[in-house]
């Protein structure tokens, strides 16, 4: 059985410092780790691994993503490639996703793909979709447990509110997992060592048969980066014009008043739509009329 | 996986990547030797912390010739200053030198950021052909009919074999207790030194401390800055940020019962001290234990297959003029990378070759400062020196300069008064003369 | 933000927290045997919290690996030190 796991080299977020002027993050002052969801997913594969399996592992990185591989091969997986090219500039998920899956096709598809379902940096969680949609494979996200009978993977799925969900997928599969399932184990010092003078295979677009075109994507471009600006909070002030009695009360009920819906039950359903869309217009949910 | 080649065997295990095991890696590496050097921190210098100016720039150059050019330095100090502190006054001694070796090549001495200065020697023993480990803690060393042969790494199959050991893991050196060369501390031993990294910048610091382009300033306090604990406080110019701090004794600090944080604060808040570090803004927190006692806390440095150098074995010279660690650390590093490479040229590593450690400590002039200067540190952390003598030479300054239309008095009267003023005894004054004369004059 | 409290200070320090601590006190030591109570003081990462019974409460997580405490602690045997495993712990990054 080959498996493949996905890891991402993620700045610690105890360490992102964004500077209150610019809202720009101190790259000098980031370290950065595995991703704490792949590190989860890289151990499970490690113990899934069969005495004749494989393990190896991808990433999507520049350079400095070396020292992940390096832990990964430590800690006991057989084989490492990192995808890059010094024309990216960006890891969006789709572009990393487009390299995971062309890493994969020229490593020779494995049997089972194990990803970390969210990064702590972007967090979009969507690069085990991505990938299923690119490999044309069944996905299963929001992992909690899998295990391996016969040939199938059972797989337990965390639901909102605390439920859970029990299901069976057939392999080639990929598995988006839960963060914080368990920690990475130790490696041994032998193992440590070794794990210096391992090669880690390196990918560029070249290798990959991929143009930049065909990681070209304008769907999604960011313009500009902003600090978050907090919207200024409106002091309750009681109404002036009522009594004193009726102005105690105001302030008693801390400005809250009763939830005074108004249910749209008369007029053509344009005038219905129109008087939802001034209500978020004067709510200020929407800026300007479409 | 395969398994592991059974017993790999290094010439030289060095354990801990400051600048004391850098410096032995790099010169046994050079020396065409088998080099492990392990460290603890997730990168060499992620647990290092001190002031930090660094005073060996000539040591390192005839290793890496102009070595500042490729490493991460902040400033070369060209101006030092020590304050004598009341709560109110000071009175300092103010050194300029903007000249031969201070302000040119090969510099007198670089402020560093330890995490990166640390790092990047430790590459450049990597490069010379020392195998770095990193995340490898060592507990204990390894031994065969009574003979060190290698150290315990906290990992399973964490044994590493090699023909000598050099211990350069710092100040609390586990090693070399296990091995038996050194006993435990007392508090009144060692000192606690915390220390803040504020962000300032650079147009700022060179035009409030004059300084230009990449000169630097070392600062150095002692008296009321400490309030009542003996120590002192220190604050140096980076490239663009502040480094300061404060140090305190810790037997000090628990009699008096100080948090050493807000000592800091009080350092900071000090009327001249306050206008010197306005408007910056805290970068990273920090604190680390100092060797202060020197010559007084060295172990035994050498036993069959072992060697101690830097922290570990006590080089570090707190005395009042000097607050050198890192150039001790080095030179320290280097004598011991000579004895091993003498002793594997010779197959021979009994604590009888390996005693040849002293002859390069002395070629080095470790041991000779730190003889020279053993009175030091005991007179320095002493209570008079502390507490009386810098409150008094600053209220003696404070009368000699006031003009409040009192007859003016000459400077014999008014030390005499003084020393009435803070009921010091004649006796006392000769005896302290005498130890200031013993510990810095011969 | 030149003056800082404790927290903020703190704050600045990057830990990587081991999943067992590296330092063991041990409180029956510090309940009937210590009345200085020396390491609530010196620790420069205020990690020893007194508690009510005359114990003492200690966090390893934010600890610098100074050794502090373990030198100022007057009683043998009270506090148990060595450093966190390998790559855990404290991480400076500038200082």
């Amino acid at each position: 059985m080959r498996i493949a796991v996905c890891l991402k080299y993620v700045p610690d977020p105890s360490t992102i410092e964004v500077d209150p002027l610019t809202g720009m993050i101190d790259a000098g002052r980031a370290l950065y780790m595995m991703n704490p969801a792949d590190e989860s997913a890289l151990e499970l594969a490690l113990r899934l691994r069969p005495p004749s399996g494989t393990v190896t592992v991808f990433s999507v990185g520049p350079v400095e993503a070396d020292h992940l591989l390096q832990d990964a091969l430590a800690a006991g997986a057989d084989a490492a490639v990192r995808v890059w090219d010094d024309s990216l500039n960006n890891t969006k998920p789709i572009v990393t996703t487009i390299l995971l899956a062309a890493a994969l096709r020229v490593q020779q598809l494995p049997d089972l793909v194990l990803c970390g379902g969210h990064s702590v940096d972007r967090g979009s969680g969507t690069v085990p979709a991505l990938l299923a949609e690119y490999l044309d494979w069944p996905v299963v996200t929001d992992v909690t447990q899998f295990e391996l009978q016969s040939g199938r993977m059972r797989v337990q799925r965390r639901l909102a509110r605390g439920a859970r969900a029990e299901g069976e997928v057939t392999l080639p599969a990929i598995l988006g997992l839960e963060t914080g399932l368990v920690h990475l184990r130790q490696a041994s010092l032998p193992n440590l060592m070794r794990a210096k003078h391992l090669l880690i295979t390196r990918y560029g677009l070249e290798e990959l048969d991929l143009s930049p075109q065909d990681l070209h994507f304008p769907a999604m471009t960011l313009h500009e980066v902003m600090p978050p600006r907090p919207r200024a909070r409106v002091m309750f002030t009681p109404d002036s014009t009522k009594s004193a009695s009726e102005r105690v009360a105001q302030i008693m009920s801390a400005g809250v008043s009763g939830k005074a819906g108004k249910i749209l039950d008369s007029g053509t359903p344009e005038q219905q739509a129109d008087a939802i869309l001034t209500f978020l217009l004067e709510q200020g949910f929407l800026e300007t009329r479409a | 996986m395969t398994a592991p080649p059974a017993k790999e065997q290094f010439d030289v295990i060095i354990v801990g990547a400051g600048p004391a095991g850098s410096a032995a890696a790099l010169l046994s590496a050079r020396a065409g030797l088998k080099v492990m050097l392990l460290e603890r921190g997730e990168y060499p210098g992620a647990k290092n912390v001190s002031g930090a100016v660094f005073y060996g720039s000539a040591i390192l150059n005839e290793l890496i010739p102009n070595w500042w050019e490729h490493a991460p330095v902040e400033r070369h100090i060209c101006r030092r200053d020590i304050a004598f502190m009341s709560p109110t006054t000071s009175v300092a001694l103010d050194f300029h030198c903007v000249g031969d070796g201070y302000g040119t090549a090969p510099y007198n001495g670089f402020t560093v950021l330890r995490p990166k200065f640390d790092r990047w020697l430790a590459a450049q023993a990597e490069a010379a052909g020392a195998f770095v480990l990193t995340s490898a803690v060592v507990d204990d060393v390894l031994r065969e009919n009574g003979r060190i042969v290698g150290v315990r790494v906290r990992r399973e199959q964490g044994e590493i074999y090699g023909n000598v050991v050099i211990a350069c893991d710092g100040v609390n050196s586990f090693l070399a207790k296990k091995a038996g060369l050194q006993r435990t501390f007392h508090p009144h031993e060692l000192s606690l030194g915390v220390k803040e990294v504020v962000g300032l910048d650079p147009a700022i610091i060179q035009d409030r401390f004059r300084l230009n382009d990449n000169d630097g300033i070392a600062f150095e306090y002692l008296g009321a800055i400490t309030e009542d604990v003996h120590g002192g406080a220190f604050l140096y110019t980076n490239r663009d940020s502040l480094s300061l701090g404060v140090i305190g004794q810790i037997s000090s600090l628990v009699e008096r019962r100080k948090r050493p944080y807000e000592l800091l604060e009080r350092f900071k808040a000090h009327p001249a001290v306050a206008p010197l570090v306005r408007g910056s803004k805290l970068r990273e927190y920090s604190a680390h234990l100092i060797p202060e006692s020197g010559w007084a806390m060295k172990p035994k440095l050498y036993t069959d297959g072992m060697l101690v150098a830097g922290d570990a074995a006590g080089f570090c010279l707190a005395a009042g003029l000097y607050l050198e660690g890192m150039n001790y650390a080095m030179q320290s590093g280097l004598a011991a990378a000579e004895t091993a490479i003498a002793a594997c040229a010779r197959g021979n590593f009994s604590a009888r070759t390996l005693a040849a450690y002293q002859k390069h400590l002395k070629q080095r002039h470790v041991s000779t400062d730190f003889r020279a200067y053993r009175h030091a540190p005991s007179f320095v952390n002493g209570p008079r020196l502390q507490n009386l003598y810098p409150e008094m030479v600053a209220c003696g300054m404070e009368q000699l300069f006031r003009v409040d239309g009192a007859p003016k008095r000459k400077i014999l009267p008014l030390a005499y008064r003084m020393a009435r003023q803070f009921e010091m005894k004649p006796g006392q004054l000769f005896r302290d003369a005498y130890q200031v004369a013993r510990a810095y004059l011969w | 933000m030149v003056m800082t409290t404790h927290e903020e200070k703190m704050r600045t320090v990057r830990f990587r927290v081991a999943a067992t601590p590296h330092i063991v006190l041990n409180s029956e030591i510090c309940r009937n045997q210590c009345s200085v109570h020396a390491c609530v003081y010196v620790c420069p990462a205020n990690l020893f919290v007194p508690l009510d019974d005359g114990g003492i409460l200690f966090n390893y997580e934010q600890c610098f690996e100074c050794g502090t405490c373990y030198i100022a602690c007057n009683q043998e045997g009270a506090i148990d030190w060595s450093y966190p495993d390998g790559g855990y712990g404290v991480t400076f990054r500038e200082s």
